[in-house]
């Protein structure tokens, strides 16, 4: 049975994750991870309201994500074009 | 008579000693035969037994070789079906293979086994059941144990087994289609656009410029179309299917493509890191943050941004200025 605080501690894991994140490889990781967590939030509050930490957590969350892939290198646009 | 017998004596006697004689003589003579045919057939028979097994050891490796070979060559189809590239309406949550194509691919080898669930898995995760054979596919998909050739031959024998289409959609590229049964309620088939359609729909908009700081990229770019899928066609750094064999637009893509190198030169460093932060911030805004986690959309976006953002020509300008 997944309990609230399990996600929510998941969700401080990869807060502290996502500050460590020196790579796109690994920002893609926690941006999937992030997902996961995101919707087993939705569904564990399926019925209910979606309790305002657990929002706060996960807007705070994407944020930091976004700041993240924003301040790692640009990424390489060449193979694209290819 | 006594002289008589005594001469034949003495004859009889010396006739014994010559037959003696003779006798060793040719008994010795017939033993040196033998020891030379003795010695002349024991060369022939080291001969023998060292060319003999030459010759299978050699004779082995070229059946093993015509065995490869035709490991190679006999790899027969085990389904001709017909190749539609697709993509999926909405995404299942989970990632399955039907029945169907299971009970074909369980016959592969495990290396084509193993390649192709690899690009399933990979081509699913962008709604579709093909992509580009390009360099670093092999990367993408986890399959870095594989040496080039190896990755390159084991997808050409995934299209022997008939699971697998390669297309050469320009002299450059090459796109994989994989035979996925088609689902009419889940999936639609790719179509083939013109380059000039998606140019119409293409929205125009206003270049982020240094200094005006005061409005955010976001907030002007209001145009695109609400929906991200839509959005997808009218992109215009987006190989649009139909497009790759437009000399005009493979060109008009190289011209992006320095363009963004130049400006990236004439902003800075540090400038242009920060152009990157505000892209990623307005497409996180602007259509989700699915698309930063997808590289491939993210490219796409990212280059749009950088279209508007360094003032670079859409490709109808760029094609007038050309025609």
């Amino acid at each position: 049975m997944l309990d609230s605080r399990i996600l929510l501690k998941s969700l401080n894991d990869l807060e502290v994750r996502i500050m460590l994140c020196k790579s796109a490889f690994e920002w893609e990781l926690l941006a999937k991870k992030y997902v996961d967590v995101e919707s087993n939030i939705k569904n564990f509050f399926k019925k209910k309201k979606i309790p305002e930490n657990f929002t706060t957590a996960l807007d705070s969350l994407r944020a930091s994500l976004v700041q993240k892939k924003g301040e790692l290198p640009p990424i390489d646009l060449s193979d694209f074009f290819k | 008579m006594g002289l008589i017998r005594g001469i034949a004596e003495a004859v009889m006697e010396k006739a014994k000693h010559e037959v003696k004689d003779y006798l060793i003589k040719f008994m010795e003579e017939e033993k040196e035969k033998e020891k030379e045919k003795g010695t002349e057939k024991k060369p022939e028979e080291i001969k023998k037994e060292d060319v003999v097994p030459v010759v299978k050891k050699e004779s082995v490796k070229i059946e093993e070789i015509k065995e490869e070979e035709n490991d190679d060559e006999d790899i027969l189809p085990l389904i001709e079906p017909e190749f539609i590239k697709f993509t999926y309406k909405v995404k299942p949550k989970d990632f399955t293979i039907p029945g169907e194509l299971a009970e074909t691919i369980k016959m592969l080898p495990v290396e084509e086994f193993a390649c192709f669930v690899k690009l399933m898995i990979f081509v699913f995760e962008q709604k579709k059941n093909f992509g580009y054979l390009g360099n670093t596919l092999r990367r993408k998909i986890g399959l870095e144990s594989f040496e080039n050739e190896k990755f390159d031959k084991t997808v050409e024998n995934l299209e022997k087994y008939g699971v697998l289409k390669i297309e050469q959609v320009s002299d450059n590229q090459k796109t994989f289609i994989l035979y996925v049964p088609f689902d009419e309620e889940n999936m639609a088939k790719a179509e083939y656009q013109k380059p000039e359609k998606s140019q119409q729909k293409k929205p125009e908009k206003k270049p982020f410029r240094k200094g005006d700081d005061d409005e955010k990229p976001a907030e002007r770019k209001e145009k695109p179309v609400e929906k991200q899928d839509d959005q997808q066609d009218e992109i215009p750094g987006k190989a649009v299917f139909g497009m790759e064999n437009d000399d005009l637009y493979k060109s008009y893509r190289t011209f992006v493509s320095l363009e963004i190198d130049k400006a990236k030169m004439r902003v800075g460093r540090s400038n242009f890191d920060k152009i990157y932060m505000e892209a990623v911030k307005y497409i996180d805004k602007k259509y989700g943050f699915k698309v930063l986690s997808d590289s491939e959309k993210f490219k796409e976006y990212l280059t749009n941004y950088y279209i508007s953002a360094f003032d670079i020509p859409t490709f109808d300008s760029w094609k007038k200025t050309k025609v």
